[in-house]
């Protein structure tokens, strides 16, 4: 596998699904021939996250938010706030970009066998929970309760609303919304409450000794999800957070996104929280 | 053990040539001792302490083209061959940050770029007198440095040590000039090499230490020590289309973990916002390092940052501790 170098893809389908971000397809150029495995950067595992090249302009980490398929297509979702990522709103399908991954290590299915799992995702977290969500609904027999707590800032912001409501009919999974903000729309949304994040925990049963938490969202919901987390019993090793840093390799070279002595794209980006704990900065 | 006079080292220095262009420290007319072509009846400066800039800058440009973009063809790596390079008056220090560089650019997956210079230098070390800025004696490397040749200097002349088979087959090329000799040698600057010594302490990470409040007073953040640092190897990482539309270069260029922006993400939002923070950074990744290279310590104890620190600073201001551990 070459990770330093991108391979070419071609972008086959584009949705937006807010006024600033958008969900992409994407597939490599260069097809595996029907049968043969997949190409690297489209067999991943939930939790890792790949490389984006817009030629010309730069190159940015971004999660998976999908799952493998078995045609090789990768779905990213992508929020639009700066240099790389804002010419991106123009993309259209066909248009051509590079990947390489996968990076880092994703989250830890195998200890999530037989356990109950509560996701939490805050606002753009979403993108990365949808994978190990759409991973966790296909072997859906494998783990115990699985519960979605998901806020964002506005009922507007909720990404893949449309998706969830559709989960949430089924016996499969619950799922609990929340938005900063009570906007126009939010009676017609079920499940969900104007509240912040860590307020939906208030909702939730859990049995602490078989539960595994799984967060993704922005810095700041870190400390008082974790502190909640832990007054209702779960275990520090029992919390796996996905943390964002400045990153500009993946590959533990740049030097740019050590946490402590971990380094976020070889260690992490999904760390546990008993890792991190006492880490100066390490979720602030 | 291979011995050969000092006055034998400018027909040395030609044998040496032929084998490929020659480098070393030199020292300008600027005053300035640097590491750069040797021109024939130069010598080099082999008095110098230290370079200003450590040989890094051969293995990882300061500014380089990583990656080239056509349309048609897509992301390339540009590699064009890399003419035999021979650096010759390495320090030990300076070795053991090549070994070190070695550790992060080469193993399971070596950036191509990298791999291509460095398969193309022939490395000779040369012993040197400690001033007192250089750590090594107080707080040895405990890095392995790799050395295709050593040379450990005496009163009229210089002992050869043979570290690898590159070097040994350059040896039989430098016949002319070696002569057999029985040497006691003095301890030499190697005898540092592969020795353990203990991590520092993570207390001393401690942001309450008073030490890194006023080191973060004076420093003016101007990155002069991590330049100068032969283990310092972050870089950043810029891309820039061509006006044909089509075609693209991917820079990577040093960066610098005492700058702001080095641990920024989207929106100004900071992992290390305060400089007492990023001296930390620096601190544990020299000292305790991370990746690749956790648990081996990144200071090779040459001096420069604490020599070139315009503000004079020593990163090192729990030193007092530190070199009582290392005991
Ligand atoms: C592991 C990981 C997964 C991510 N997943 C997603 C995702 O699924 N969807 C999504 O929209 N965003 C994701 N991000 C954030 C995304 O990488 C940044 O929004 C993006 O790098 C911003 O680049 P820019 O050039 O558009 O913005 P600018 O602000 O112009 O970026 C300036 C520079 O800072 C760097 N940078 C800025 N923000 C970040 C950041 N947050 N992380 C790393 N480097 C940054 C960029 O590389 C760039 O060189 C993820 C980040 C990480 C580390
Ligand atoms: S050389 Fe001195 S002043 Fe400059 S960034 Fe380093 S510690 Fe600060
Ligand atoms: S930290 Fe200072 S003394 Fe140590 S290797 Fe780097 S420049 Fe030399
Ligand atoms: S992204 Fe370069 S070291 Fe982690």
């Amino acid at each position: 596998m070459k990770a330093g170098l991108p391979t070419s893809a071609t972008i086959t389908s584009v949705r937006k699904l807010t006024s600033d971000t958008t969900l992409f397809a994407l597939r490599c150029d260069d097809p595996a021939a029907a049968g043969a495995p997949l190409p690297a950067v489209a067999s991943f595992l939930p939790g890792q996250f790949l490389e984006l090249s817009l030629p010309g302009i730069g190159e940015v980490p971004i999660s998976y938010c999908g799952i493998p398929s078995s045609d090789g297509t990768i779905e990213l979702c992508i929020r639009h706030v700066g240099h790389v990522t804002i010419p991106l709103q123009n993309a259209k399908p066909g248009d051509a970009v590079g990947l390489r991954g996968p990076f880092g290590l994703g989250f830890p299915l195998k200890s999530y066998e037989n356990q109950d799992l509560l996701l939490i995702a805050g606002g753009l977290g979403m993108a990365p929970l949808r994978s190990l969500l759409l991973a966790l609904l296909v072997e859906r027999g494998q783990w115990g309760e699985l519960t979605l707590l998901y806020g964002a800032r506005e009922p507007g912001a909720l990404l893949f609303l449309d998706e969830l409501l559709y989960m949430s009919q089924s016996s499969d999974i619950r799922i609990y919304l929340a938005v900063d903000r009570r906007g126009s729309c939010l009676e017609g949304i079920p499940h969900c409450r104007a509240a912040l994040l860590p307020a939906l925990l208030d909702q939730v049963m859990l049995q602490p000794e078989r539960t595994h938490a799984a967060l993704c969202g922005p810095p700041i919901v870190y400390t008082p999800l974790v502190e909640r987390l832990n007054q209702l019993g779960l275990a520090d090793e029992r919390i796996h957070l996905s943390l964002e840093r400045r990153m500009k390799c993946g590959q533990g070279r740049c030097g740019h996104c050590a946490v402590g002595t971990y380094l976020c794209c070889t260690d992490g980006p999904v760390f546990n929280y008993a890792m991190l704990k006492g880490i100066e900065g390490a979720l602030v | 053990m291979r011995y050969m006079e000092i006055s034998k080292l400018q027909r040395l220095l030609d044998l040496l040539r032929q084998q490929g262009e020659l480098h070393s420290p030199v020292l300008g007319d600027d005053g300035v001792t640097r590491f750069e072509l040797l021109p024939p009846g130069k010598l080099p400066d082999l008095a110098a302490i230290r370079t200003q800039l450590p040989p890094k800058k051969y293995l990882l440009h300061p500014q380089e083209t990583i990656l080239t973009y056509q349309a048609d063809a897509g992301y390339r790596v540009p590699l064009a061959t890399v003419p035999a390079m021979i650096l010759f008056g390495l320090h030990p220090c300076d070795l053991a940050g090549i070994s070190y560089l070695d550790r992060i650019f080469l193993g399971d997956e070596p950036d191509q770029l990298y791999l291509s210079r460095r398969a193309a230098l022939t490395l000779i070390g040369v012993s040197c007198t400690p001033d007192e800025f250089c750590s090594c004696r107080l707080y040895p490397s405990p890095l392995e440095a790799w050395y295709d040749l050593f040379f450990q200097q005496s009163v009229d002349g210089i002992a050869v040590s043979i570290g690898s088979p590159r070097g040994a087959e350059l040896m039989k090329i430098l016949d002319d000039v070696m002569e057999e000799r029985e040497l006691l040698l003095p301890e030499d600057t190697r005898c540092f090499f592969g020795r353990k010594i203990p991590l520092p302490p993570e207390s001393e990470l401690d942001q309450g230490l008073p030490e890194w409040q006023v080191l973060a007073g004076h420093c003016i953040g101007c990155g002069a020590c991590s330049v100068c640092c032969p283990t310092c190897s972050c870089f950043d990482v810029l891309e820039f289309g061509g006006l044909d539309g089509s075609s693209a270069e991917r820079l990577r260029r040093w960066d610098n973990c005492l700058f702001r922006s080095h641990a920024e993400v989207a929106g100004g939002m900071s992992f290390q916002k305060d400089r007492a923070q990023r001296f930390r950074y620096r601190y544990r990744h020299k000292y305790r390092g991370f990746g690749q290279v956790k648990g081996v310590p990144g200071c090779t104890g040459c001096g420069r940052c604490r020599a070139f620190c315009p503000a004079g600073l020593d990163l090192r201001a729990l030193a007092g501790k530190l070199e009582g551990d290392a005991s």
